[in-house]
């Protein structure tokens, strides 16, 4: 599969796991996107700075828009409506987001909002797990606290009936960002 | 062996229609759902992969466990090696002391279960907050069971459910599901956002690295591993593997076999310990992870049970369980479920805990077939099975018709001759038995005789036994018992169509019963006895082939009589060649008929109407010798039938030799649906390649008083065209 192939892969299989992938086409798309996105669902959010952050000015577009930014802080995103971070690879076999997660903060805003907006780069997505974790294995040490989320929290621990947003997110929002400008690397 | 109180559980389960429903309903969408998810992969080398990566870890636990040790500590980590639960419960304890710790959330692990750690803390003042869904609804329910290892709460419908939150919160809750999740979320969050400790239990454990591996959905174990300063992870030896390459398969099958799912929400992998609120800044989080043997090391030092550590816990071995789906977690008890639970709880908790547990396994080995780690479930449980036995008896019944009268073919053979004599009147002159016998059940359990034929097999042969002038092959003929006392047409039928395809059938007049009923009621001894009997009988025939229509006595004779003789200087090598010329009836007409298969749809001469036959694959014929494919071409083969396939065809028909005498209550519904499936396929015919089958079935069409026959193959063969 090449690239394009991957990302398409990928896309169908993050939807059929619950996601929402939203491609644009480079970091500057990134903000405006949220803006009309993010609109519904709450003013207060929790950002982790990221190299992406910062290439697409979030905070900026985002605090001009009215939304109220958390960086910090001891109750660090508990009253976010949305967190946003930025995930490391897409895993296209299963729709899946890896992240070197080590840092709190960027635990704590995939997790205690209702809605979870995931950054990746579109030249980021691999093949499948095994590929992620040999990118890893080369970066060095492995991180100490790993994490790969495919769509959104879920149970169905009651009558089996699948309900989203149980303890993490209800809504997971991947902001797929193409080329134009980025990262092409792809480590 | 099962007591008062085991069958009561067992009867409790059996009338819970919501329990019931729910187990019923999963199973069946289960059975369908986990084809698709594994579609386009190769599963059989996947569980190759995993078995062999399990296998080699459960061989060398305590240097991973060594490696794993280290690999935590350089990060700055804490490992405790737990002997017992004692041990580890008392560990845990310290940790939460010393940190003034109150309240606890965990996410799910069977470990903790295991080593009853909530009830421990909970004695010291100490809350322990399940965050599961399924978990704390079912902590909120004091008494209440898990009906399934990985969905615990699946047997409450969501009314109970609302009615548990309101007395929990005090106040009317609507039994609407997506309220309920959302009450749950409001109040675990303020558990995670207030515990001054996270518990987890691992799916894997890397040596390698010190990773321990959690998949969840509802993403509690991130929290619970997130949010409090300290993070607690009990792991069992058997959650280590050498690499972190070797997470790969099992997370390929861990979520597909368990729920159906390419994979779960969350995957989180901790290596040592990563930063957390403490107090008022950001600081490292306290990393404890208990390693808990507890009968683990034990296991693995046994040559047999080691096997059973290469399970990952998805819990599929039950989804697909017959028994298991009629009376659910609930009835095993002892954390772990199924046939894979009991031999766990053997050496988790103690051979009498598993003592119950094993004896509901029918052995129809279809765990076997979608067990992610190849793990041969239904042979360990008969090992379990016999090591119960070694230790308590049998019971006394069994003694007597197992040491008594099966292990002494002659006098078993003047009983069931008497007792062909003594019937008439119980089955009031009809061939036909109606209420499930066994041969010795009349002796065991006080029901009425079994219908046995007036004149067995063994005295009918002299007549079969025409010398034929240039036979193609010489095969001695092994009945079993069922077919020469009961259904001696099913063996006049095998002379009938070997002999037109020109084998020179003799019936070796030494030989006895192969021992099954007691090698699947744990008796070693009287198995072995008669082992050597029947080796001793075939033998002397001279025969090129050793022919059954029988496949338990097939794989008695062909995988048991070697297995259990292993180790005899004087009889393992004969129970090897026996061993190698066994074939079953069905087998051997299909390869001396192979130049005229595929005829199938010719109607009768005289009727002009084919046939409409119906195959049930028995579980051994199957599961055990592989000719389920065989069988269909047979019969295709045969003009006047027209083949349909009925639903769930290798579904178990619930007989399982004295299974359905121990446990009527659990056969009977079995029965039924095989029953169901039957009559739905609209066939006239069932044909079966199993004399026990044929038992099972006749006797449960006889009393629904269906028209449709069961007939062996042999028999619908024999039918002159
Ligand atoms: S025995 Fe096999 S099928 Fe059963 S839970 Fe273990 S791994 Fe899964
Ligand atoms: S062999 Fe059959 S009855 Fe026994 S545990 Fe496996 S599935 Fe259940």
């Amino acid at each position: 599969m090449n690239q394009n192939d991957l990302i398409a892969f990928f896309t169908r299989q993050a939807e059929a796991m619950g996601a929402q992938v939203i491609p644009v086409d480079g970091a500057g798309g990134i903000g405006p996107k949220l803006v009309e996105v993010l609109r519904p669902f709450g003013q207060r959010v929790a950002l982790v700075e990221s190299s992406m952050c910062r290439e697409a000015g979030l905070e900026a577009s985002l605090t001009a828009a009215g939304f109220h930014i958390e960086k910090d802080g001891a109750g660090f995103a508990r009253q976010a409506d949305t967190g946003i971070v930025e995930f490391d690879y897409g895993i296209a076999e299963t729709g899946t987001l890896a992240m070197d997660a080590t840092g709190l903060k960027a635990r704590l805003a995939t997790m205690l909002p209702l809605t979870c907006v995931a950054l990746v780069r579109a030249e980021r997505v691999r093949a499948n797990l095994t590929e992620v974790i040999d990118a890893y294995l080369e970066r060095g040490n492995w991180p100490g606290y790993f994490t790969l989320v495919t769509g959104p929290s879920r149970t169905a621990d009651i009558e089996r009936s699948l309900t989203i947003g149980v303890h993490g997110p209800e809504r997971l929002l991947i902001i797929l960002v193409g080329n134009n400008g980025g990262d092409c690397h792809g480590r | 062996m099962a007591g008062k109180e085991f069958k009561q559980r067992i009867h409790r389960a059996l009338n819970n229609a919501s329990l019931r429903g729910a187990l019923g309903r999963f199973a069946d969408s289960y059975i369908v759902s986990r084809e698709q998810v594994y579609a386009g992969r190769d599963f059989e080398s996947l569980r190759q992969r995993i078995a062999a990566i399990k296998a080699d870890a459960a061989g060398r636990y305590e240097e991973l466990a060594e490696r794993f040790t280290r690999a935590v500590e350089a990060r700055g980590g804490k490992v405790f090696r737990a002997h017992d639960a004692a041990a580890a419960r008392e560990y845990i304890y310290q940790v939460a002391k010393e940190h003034g710790v109150t309240d606890i959330v965990k996410s799910k692990s069977f470990a903790s279960e295991e080593i009853h750690l909530n009830e421990f803390l909970q004695e010291r003042g100490i809350n322990p907050h399940e965050t599961d869904l399924a978990e704390w609804i079912l902590q909120l329910m004091p008494g209440e069971r898990p009906s399934h290892m990985v969905m615990p709460a699946i047997h409450l419908p969501k009314e109970e459910v609302a009615r548990v939150f309101s007395r929990y919160l005090g106040q009317p809750v609507e039994p609407d599901i997506k309220n309920l999740v959302r009450i749950a979320r409001r109040e675990l969050r303020k558990k995670f956002l207030t515990a001054g400790m996270g518990i987890s239990g691992a799916n894997i454990a890397v040596a390698e690295t010190g990773t321990i591996v959690i998949c969840t959905n509802e993403g509690n174990a991130r929290l619970a591993t997130t949010v409090p300063p300290v993070h607690v992870a009990i792991v069992g030896y058997e959650k280590l593997v050498p690499e972190l390459k070797d997470i790969v398969p099992i997370l390929e099958a861990l979520p597909r076999s368990g729920t159906a799912q390419p994979i779960t929400s969350y995957v989180t992998m901790i290596t040592g310990p990563v930063p957390a609120w403490r107090d008022d800044s950001e600081g490292i989080k306290e990393l404890h992870v208990v390693l808990l043997d507890n009968g683990r090391t034990r296991m693995a030092a046994d040559p047999v049970f080691k096997e059973a550590l290469q399970c990952i816990r998805c819990a599929s071995c039950t989804n697909v369980c017959p028994v298991f789906q009629l009376v659910s977690g609930q009835v095993y008890g002892y954390i772990y479920n199924g046939g894979i639970g009991s031999i766990l709880t053997a050496f988790f908790n103690s051979l009498e805990d598993a003592a119950e547990p094993q004896s509901l396994c029918i052995g129809c080995r279809r765990c076997a077939e979608v067990c992610p780690a190849k793990i041969n479930i239904p042979d360990l449980v008969l090992k379990l099975r016999e090591r119960v036995v070694t230790k308590q008896g049998l019971s006394s019944g069994y003694r007597i018709a197992l040491h008594g009268v099966v292990a002494r073919p002659k006098l078993m053979h003047t009983l069931l001759r008497a007792a062909a004599r003594l019937q008439g009147p119980v089955t009031h002159g009809r061939p036909l038995i109606r209420h499930l016998p066994i041969f010795f059940s009349s002796l065991t359990e006080g029901r009425s005789l079994p219908a046995i034929a007036r004149a067995p097999l063994r005295d009918r042969v002299k007549d079969l036994e025409r010398p034929l002038s240039r036979p193609r092959l010489r095969a001695a003929f092994y009945s079993g018992c069922v077919i020469d006392f009961v259904y001696p047409e099913i063996g006049e039928a095998v002379y009938k169509v070997l002999g037109r395809e020109g084998v020179q059938v003799v019936f070796p007049q030494e030989q006895a019963c192969c021992g099954a009923p007691a090698a699947y009621a744990g008796d070693r001894e009287t198995a072995v006895k008669l082992a050597k009997q029947n080796i001793a009988a075939l033998e002397g025939t001279g025969a090129g082939v050793i022919v059954t229509a029988c496949p338990t006595c097939a794989v008695a004779l062909k995988k048991d009589f070697p297995e259990l003789l292993t180790g005899d200087p004087a009889w393992e090598a004969r129970a090897r060649i026996v061993a190698a010329k066994v074939k079953d009836f069905t087998e051997l007409v299909h390869e001396l008929t192979r130049d005229r298969q595929g005829s199938s749809g010719q109607p009768l001469k005289e009727s002009g109407r084919a046939l409409k036959v119906t195959y049930h694959d028995s579980c051994h014929f199957k599961r055990h010798l592989g000719l389920d494919r065989v069988a269909r071409e047979v019969l295709n083969g045969q003009p006047g039938l027209e083949l349909v396939e009925m639903q769930e065809s290798d579904r178990c028909c619930g007989f399982g030799g004295s299974y359905s005498i121990k446990y009527p209550e659990i056969s009977r519904p079995i029965l039924e649906r095989k029953l169901k499936n039957i009559a739905a396929s609209g066939a006239e015919l069932v044909a079966v390649d199993c004399p026990g089958c044929v038992l099972q079935l006749r006797g449960g069409l006889d009393q629904m008083g269906s028209a449709v026959q069961v007939k062996h193959t042999a028999e619908i063969l024999a039918i002159e065209d």
